[in-house]
This record gives C-alpha cells, sequence and structure tokens, in this order.
C-alpha cells in the first residue's frame, strides 16, 4: 500500500477497567472500501468511533491524512459519518441538512444552494424534497440524504455506522448497489461496519472480521471466504460445514489428511503453516455448502463420501438446500444446490453425499 | 345475557359520558363567571338580567386595577424568565448527567411542588422577614418573585425534562461531526430542538405566576398583585367586576396555552417520526 | 438513550446544577430549617423573643382544639382523593383509550382550566352554587325539586372547589401511567379470552398503579394546604389547620405556633409520602427503574 489514508497502529481502548480494545492496527488506503465485521461487542463501533473523534485512545497511534488525530475533534477530522439511527435533524429541511457541513465552514448561500443540489442529484433524490422536513420522507430516501450530508463536505474518509441495518432486505440490495456505485465514482475512502458478512462481501475491497475487541483476520472478500483464518472467521461467514479431522503427518510439504467417518484416501492438503497443524488440538475442514453433492454411485478418485439420512430441505429459488443428518456429526451437513424442477431425494431417505478434499479447508481452533 | 357489542356500547358511553362531565365540571365556574360579566344587575343571581358591558367600565374605573396588573405582569414576566432558564438548566442535569449526590438535587428541585402552596408561602414568609430585620428591608414585589421561582421553577423543569428525555444525542454527535463547535451543536441543534418545550414550559410558568394566589397572598407585603386584589375584593363583598376580569383574563390564556401545545406536540411528532422511520 | 458520566469538573454541568441548587437551598431550605427553628422560640408583647423553649410544643401537644382542626384537615384529605381518584381515573382511561383522537385538544382544555387564576375559579363557584346560582336554577329548570340546595358555606362546599382545584393532578399522573401501558399486553389478554372488563382489571388497572399512588399522594399532600376554599366555599364554618395557621400568623401574631402548626402539617405530608414511596417501590419495580 502506497501512503495509507488511515493508519492506526496499536489502538487500545479502556472504558473504566473493561478493555474494550486490544491493541487492534488497521490501515486504509486512499480509495479502499474497507469493511468491519464481526458480531456485537467485539469493538468495531468503538474503532469507528475512534476514527471519527468520538472516543479518544487509550494507547496507540492514530494517522488520518498524515497527521496524527491525537486531541483532534471530531469537527476538525477529515471524516465524515453515517450514523446508525442517520442522526437528521428533525427540525431542518432536506437541503438544510445536507448544507449544513458547508455553513458551519462559512461557505457562501448560492454556492451551497448549487453543491446541495449537485448532492440531491447524485443520490437520486428528488429536488421537490429540498424544503421537506426528514420526517416525510421514507427510510431509503432518509439514509440518501444523511449519505449526502456526510460527502456534500468532500471528506477523505466517510465512516458508515451500519446504516442500512433497519431497511428492508429490498431496499437494502438496491442501496447497497448504489453505495458500491457511489465508491467506485467518488474515490472517497469508505470505512463501512456491519455485522452482515454478505454486506461485507458485496462491497468492501477487504474486510477486517474482529472479534472481542482484537482483530482477526484482515483479507479480500475472496480470502476471508475460502481461506478463513480460523474457525471463528470460517463460521461467522454464512452456513458453512465443519467436519473433524486426524492429521497423520507431513507429506509433500502438506499434510496427510484422513477421517473416521469418511469413504476415500487420506488427502494430502496444502496449509501455511505446517507445525501449526501437527500439535494437538481440534482441527476441521471447511466445506461450503454448494462444494457438496449428492453421489450416484461410488466415489471417483480423490473424492470423500458421507453417509447420511435427509433431515429437511428448503426451496430457495435459485439454490435448494438440503441438510443431512451424519452419524458422528453434531450439525447436519448444509449442501446447497442448484434448484431443479425435480427434487433428488426426500426426507428421511438415505443418500450419499461427497465433496473433494481439494475444495475443502483446513483449520485449526 | 347482554351481547358483547351492547356491554362495548355501554363502556364507550361511560367513558365519554365521564370526560364530557369532568369538562363540565372543569368549566362551570369559567363559563358561569364568563357569563355574569355581561349581566346588566348589580346583584348576582341567575340567570342573569339583560346584557351589558358596564362592568368592564367599572373593572377599568376601579383606582387599584391598573397597578395590580402592573404588579402581576412584571411578576410574572420576571418569574417566567427565571423558570425557564432555571428549569431548563435543571432539566438538563436531571437527564443528561450522571454526578453525585444528583438524587438529593432531583428531590430538592421537585419537592416545591409537592408542597401545599399556603405552606410553602408561609415558611418563605418567616425566613424574609427574620432577613428583613436583620438586612432591614420588608416584603413586596421582589420577596413575590422569589417565592413565585421557587413554586414554578419544577414545573418548568419537569415540563422542559419531557423534551430533553426525547433528544437524542447522535444528533449532537452529527453537529459535531459535521464540523460544528460547541456553541455552533448548542445553537443549531440542541437548543432549537428543546425550544418547544422550554416554550410551553414559559408559557405554563406566566400563567401560573399570573393566576397565583396564595405564595402572592404570603409575600406580597403592601403590594397587591391580581389574585390578592381579587381576594382583598370579594372577601368585602361580590361584584360583577369580578367575572369580568375573569373573562379579560381568559382570552389572551387561551390562545397562549393552545399556540404552546400546538408547537411542542408537533415537534415531538417530528422528532419521533423521524426516529422511527429510519 | 444514554447518560453521560461526568463528574464536577465539567464546567456545564457546575452551570446547570448550581444556580437551582442555590435557590432552592436560600429559598426553601433554610426557610424550612429557619421554621423548624422558630418552633423553638416566644413571643412577648408580639415581639420574637430568641431563646430555646419548647412552650409551643408543650401547648400544641396540650390543647385538643388544634389536634380537632388538624384530624379534620386530614379527614377532608383523605374524602378528597378518593373523589379526585373516582374522578380522574375514567377520564385519563378514556383519554388513552376511546378518546386516543381528541386526548390533545381536550388534554389543552384541561391544562387551561387548571392554569387560571384560582381565587377567581373559587369565586365562580359561589356563584354556581349559591341559593340563586347557577345549579340551583337548573335544577329547578329540570324539575328536581322546587328547594334550593344549601351547599354552599358547607363542608361539601368545600370539598367542591378542592376536588376541582387538585383533580388535575392524578388525571394526569394516570394518564401517564396508561399511556405508558404496552398496547400488545392488552391485546395478549384479549387474545387469552379475557373480556374487555377483565383485562381493566387483570392487566390495565395493576400496571396504572404508579401513577394512581402518586396521583393521591399529590392530592392527599397538597389539599392539606387548602386555604381558599374553606375560606371563600365553607365560609368559614368549619376551619382547616391552614386557617389556623393564618390566624396563628396575622390575627395572635404568634409566629411559633404558626410555623410550630405548619411544621406539623409538613411533618404529616411528609410522612404519607415517605410512606407511599416505600409502598410503591415495595409494590412496583417498575417505578424504581422508572425513577432511576
Amino acid at each position: 500500500m502506497a501512503t495509507p489514508i488511515i493508519d492506526a497502529s496499536h489502538i487500545i481502548k479502556d472504558y473504566g477497567r473493561v478493555r474494550a480494545l486490544h491493541g487492534v492496527s488497521l490501515e486504509v488506503g486512499a480509495g479502499e472500501f474497507v469493511a468491519l465485521v464481526g458480531p456485537s461487542g467485539c469493538g468495531k463501533t468503538t474503532l469507528l468511533k475512534i476514527l471519527a473523534g468520538f472516543e479518544e485512545t487509550s494507547e496507540g497511534r492514530l494517522e488520518i491524512e498524515g497527521k496524527d488525530m491525537r486531541g483532534v475533534p471530531a469537527a476538525s477530522r477529515p471524516t465524515r459519518m453515517v450514523f446508525q439511527k442517520l442522526a437528521l435533524f428533525p427540525h431542518k429541511t432536506v437541503a438544510q441538512n445536507i448544507g449544513f457541513p458547508l455553513k458551519l465552514q462559512r461557505v457562501g448561500k448560492a454556492e451551497i444552494d448549487r453543491r446541495v443540489v449537485s448532492m440531491l442529484e447524485l443520490m437520486h433524490l428528488n429536488l421537490d424534497y429540498l424544503d421537506r422536513f426528514p420526517a416525510q420522507l421514507s427510510g431509503g430516501e432518509q439514509q440518501r440524504v444523511a449519505l449526502a450530508r456526510a460527502l456534500i463536505s468532500q471528506p477523505g474518509v466517510l465512516l458508515l455506522d451500519e446504516p442500512m441495518s433497519a431497511l428492508d432486505a429490498k431496499l437494502k440490495k438496491s442501496l447497497q448497489t448504489e453505495l458500491k456505485k457511489l465508491h467506485r465514482e467518488l474515490g472517497t475512502s469508505f470505512v463501512l461496519v456491519t455485522h452482515d458478512l454478505e454486506e461485507a462481501m458485496m462491497l468492501a475491497d477487504r474486510i477486517c472480521v474482529m472479534r472481542a475487541g482484537r482483530v482477526v483476520q484482515i483479507g479480500t472478500p475472496t480470502d476471508i471466504y475460502y481461506r478463513p483464518a480460523n474457525m471463528f472467521v470460517a463460521g461467522f461467514i454464512g452456513e458453512t460445514n465443519f467436519l473433524p479431522v486426524d492429521v497423520s503427518g507431513a507429506l509433500d510439504g502438506g499434510l496427510a489428511v484422513g477421517s473416521p467417518l469418511v469413504a476415500g484416501e487420506p488427502a494430502v492438503m496444502e496449509a501455511g503453516n505446517v507445525s501449526e497443524f501437527l500439535g494437538e488440538g481440534n482441527k476441521a475442514l471447511l466445506i461450503r455448502p454448494e462444494s457438496i453433492g449428492f453421489l450416484k454411485g461410488e466415489p471417483g478418485p480423490g473424492h470423500w463420501m458421507l453417509t447420511g439420512v435427509v433431515d429437511e430441505y428448503f426451496l430457495k429459488g435459485s439454490t435448494t438446500q438440503y441438510r443431512i443428518r451424519v452419524a458422528g456429526l453434531e450439525a447436519p451437513v448444509v449442501m446447497d444446490l442448484p434448484g431443479s424442477f425435480e427434487l433428488p431425494a426426500e426426507v428421511g431417505q438415505e443418500v450419499r453425499i461427497g465433496f473433494e478434499p481439494a475444495r475443502a479447508f483446513l483449520l485449526s481452533e | 345475557m347482554m351481547s358483547q357489542h351492547f356491554k362495548n356500547a355501554v363502556v364507550d358511553t361511560a367513558l365519554v359520558g365521564s370526560v364530557v362531565l369532568l369538562l363540565m365540571f372543569f368549566y362551570a365556574p369559567i363559563l358561569t363567571l364568563v357569563a355574569f360579566s355581561f349581566t346588566s344587575s348589580r346583584v348576582l343571581t341567575f340567570p342573569i338580567d339583560g346584557f351589558s358591558l358596564q362592568w368592564y367600565g367599572e373593572l377599568i374605573r376601579k383606582p387599584d386595577f391598573f397597578p395590580a396588573v402592573i404588579n402581576s405582569a412584571t411578576v410574572a414576566a420576571v418569574s417566567t424568565l427565571f423558570a425557564s432558564v432555571l428549569g431548563t438548566a435543571g432539566a438538563i442535569a436531571w437527564i443528561r448527567y450522571q454526578f453525585r449526590f444528583q438524587n438529593l438535587f432531583r428531590v430538592v428541585t421537585f419537592a416545591p411542588l409537592l408542597f401545599p402552596q399556603l405552606l410553602l408561602g408561609v415558611v418563605m414568609l418567616l425566613w424574609f422577614s427574620v432577613l428583613g430585620n436583620w438586612l432591614n428591608f420588608s416584603t413586596g414585589l421582589v420577596t413575590v418573585i422569589i417565592g413565585h421561582v421557587v413554586y414554578i421553577t419544577p414545573f418548568a423543569l419537569v415540563i422542559v425534562a419531557v423534551q430533553v428525555y426525547g433528544f437524542d444525542e447522535t444528533l449532537e454527535d452529527a453537529a459535531r461531526d459535521a464540523g460544528a463547535s460547541r456553541w455552533e451543536v448548542f445553537r443549531e441543534v440542541t437548543f432549537p430542538l428543546l425550544w418547544p418545550g422550554i416554550f410551553s414550559a414559559a408559557i405554563f410558568a406566566f400563567l401560573l405566576s399570573w393566576g397565583n394566589f396564595y405564595v402572592s397572598y404570603s409575600l406580597s407585603g403592601t403590594a397587591r398583585t391580581l389574585p390578592v386584589f381579587v381576594y382583598s375584593g370579594i372577601a368585602v363583598g361580590s361584584s360583577p367586576i369580578y367575572p369580568a376580569l375573569a373573562t379579560l383574563n381568559f382570552v389572551p390564556a387561551l390562545l397562549l396555552v393552545g399556540l404552546a401545545e400546538f408547537l411542542r406536540r408537533r415537534a415531538l411528532k417530528r422528532q419521533s417520526t423521524a426516529l422511527s422511520t429510519s | 438513550m444514554k447518560s453521560q458520566s461526568k463528574t464536577w469538573n465539567d464546567p456545564i454541568l457546575v452551570a446547570a446544577v448550581a444556580p437551582l441548587a442555590i435557590v432552592m437551598l436560600v429559598f426553601f431550605l433554610i426557610p424550612l430549617a429557619m421554621t423548624i427553628l422558630l418552633t423553638f422560640q416566644t413571643t412577648q408583647y408580639y415581639r420574637l423573643q430568641w431563646t430555646w423553649d419548647l412552650k409551643i410544643w408543650t401547648e400544641i401537644f396540650s390543647k385538643p382544639h388544634y389536634w380537632t382542626i388538624m384530624l379534620r384537615t386530614v379527614g377532608m384529605a383523605l374524602v378528597c382523593v378518593v373523589i379526585s381518584i373516582l374522578i380522574a381515573f375514567p377520564t385519563a382511561y378514556a383519554l388513552t383509550t376511546r378518546l386516543k383522537t381528541y386526548s390533545a385538544q381536550i388534554q389543552i382544555l384541561i391544562i387551561f382550566a387548571f392554569l387560571t387564576d384560582a381565587v377567581l375559579k373559587t369565586f365562580g363557584w359561589i356563584l354556581v352554587l349559591d341559593r340563586q346560582g347557577v345549579a340551583n336554577w337548573l335544577l329547578s329548570y329540570l324539575g328536581l325539586g322546587p328547594e334550593a340546595m344549601d351547599i354552599l358555606f358547607t363542608p361539601t362546599g368545600t370539598m367542591i372547589g378542592m376536588v376541582y382545584n387538585l383533580a388535575v393532578y392524578p388525571m394526569f399522573t394516570i394518564y401517564l401511567s396508561l399511556a405508558r401501558i404496552d398496547r400488545d399486553l392488552v391485546l395478549a389478554s384479549y387474545d387469552a379470552g379475557a373480556s374487555r372488563i377483565r383485562t381493566f382489571f387483570e392487566v390495565t388497572l395493576p400496571l396504572s398503579r404508579p401513577g394512581l399512588y402518586s396521583g393521591a399522594v399529590l392530592v392527599f399532600v397538597l389539599s392539606l394546604g387548602a386555604f381558599l376554599e374553606p375560606k371563600v366555599l365553607g365560609g368559614g364554618t368549619s376551619p382547616l389547620a391552614s386557617e389556623l395557621i393564618r390566624q396563628s400568623f396575622e390575627t395572635r401574631v404568634n409566629w411559633p405556633l404558626g410555623a410550630a402548626l405548619t411544621i406539623v402539617l409538613i411533618a404529616i405530608g411528609a410522612l404519607t409520602l415517605a410512606l407511599a414511596a416505600a409502598f410503591v417501590f415495595r409494590r412496583t419495580p417498575a417505578a424504581r427503574r422508572e425513577l432511576a
């Protein structure tokens, strides 16, 4: 990365005796879209508030646009925020809301009007809305007004605190699409806090997964999805299957992996750090639901097979999800099959399912 | 066995009826006063004998009427100013902050509302008399104003507190984020959003002070406010000038109360819909 | 809504707290202490003597006359509480249910009546209750008896005035309690098969208790100081404590006595408040949370 616009290193944040952040480091490049993801209470919102200047760091260093942010109030930072509940001023019209940051900068009236109008156009908002109050707009429209207010002063970084969590699914999708386009057009750096990994995968260039005040993994959506750092990350991202495995030893620069539950030859799997998998502790194969299918006949070479009973199935439109109960596994195996006219199996039917270990990913706890 | 429908109708009628009866109860003396203000007779018996405005003229010609109006207006204006400012500050301290002795602060600032006004007046009168002996002053309009401020501020505080309670603090964060200084946050966001509550508290305070008898009666010394003027008048003998005075009192008061409530409710509604749809 | 946790070194907090705290200290708490102090003084030739004497207290406790009046005051206050609650509850209930749409307008009308000059309103009641007043005219007009009611200048007249001036308080406290009840709770009760009346007694009434109690206490405490009503509408025939206090100051110029009677009345009120607070706190944890 050339020069990051945000450079946070070893940020520690204590609330009284409770430590909310345990030395978090994060770099955000100019024009990059980074998503902070994690379960509630993981510290993602705290980190965002520290970036915005609503919270001071207890320890660690934060630089934005190359300047140390210690003691710099929110008002003077090159960041603007879109709040979770939007925080539109109920007593100001749409135009006054959007133009507010410019008014504070003592920009002339005519110039404010011009830029407010161009923001409305950018956000595909009707110009008739200028004199309305926020309460008179729909949820999606309020969202756009909040975005317009945050973007009008052309901040270096836009911070978004779960701004779409309250919208219904359809509206959410369309706003997500627009947000991504907006990011591409403006070239501003975006930092998005969300607990919805699907949203993060759709929008972000890089995802930072947090847990209990620590960064667990930072990487591209593909990294996070197919090469999660551990079971927490893997489990956090959508539905997934874990198959407990034994590692019998190193082999050809990889690891020999087998499982008593499956029929098939032990496979040789790649692993970044071989020694990590040779010790004690549980190991598991991460198998995405779309990487498993029904088997007709015997498994081919390089395939592993499990037998089980169909527990339940769900038609999801483009895909059909099956849940298969396998003896020896706690949770049913989840499989996503392409949708079809005919159902391949009924509930209660005994089935064989298979997958290629090469398309799975080896994890240790 | 009564049908459910019939039962519901009975309950509804009883409910609506009780409200109508209560309003009639509340307005019986008020409307009676208005009716009697237009009587043409000196004797206050019902039904009134014919229509006239003579008692309004009589009232205005009474020599101690205008001084009482001026006294009442002065007291009400000054008390309102103090009660609104103190009440607003107090409401913010009640709701927005947490501090040591906060509960004590809450109890002490709320207590005058729980105090029978007469006793409040008496207690303060004793203090002012003792103080007056030491510092050589006697009770008058200033002590009335102090008494009104002590009595009325808790009311103002409660009204503003409702507004502060409904206040979304992230709006202040949003203003700060947009680049506002502390003063700009207050001017642009905090004050405009609290204003409807402060305004209706001020109206409430004004009318409470304007119509206050007990505290003024104890603390006014030789000065007279309107209620004291009326009290000493009716103690001597009733006259249709008091209904006329009452009628003159009602019209502006009703307008003020209506306006204040309208503004307060509109603002609360605006705020709540803005939050609920987001 | 989050509360900011602040210490005393925040200048804004000091600015918010200090002026009001000082006003209440100097003009409310100190006068109260002063009044207590005064009860231990004596008067000679209408002049206050600074001593330390229990004379007034022995006088008060030995004269049944004072206690008759005190008891009458408390009795009137209790009756006033019952009537006020009975009047206030149906209205508050109607404003949160059947008449919800008009609740704002009706409340303005009630607030307005409340804010009107008490002396004028009380005088208005004279015109209503007089032998030749509106009430008697209405009764004979409706053919409900030729003989006029004599309410004016009786304890009934006093009571009408007291209820009139105080019923607004429980109306609002009960209204606030009722308005806060989650509508789904009521629906859940209907859903469980309860009738409207059953639901009222099983759900609505118990949940409105905080408002009911606080309204009752407010009426009780405030009616201890009723002065205009017994004086103007009761005609002074059966004086209440306030009249006694006024006399000891104005007619007898016996400040220590007036102060002591005031303190007795305040003590009765404070005791009631404390008992009620303990009772409500114990019965409804919701009330505790609300206050916290």
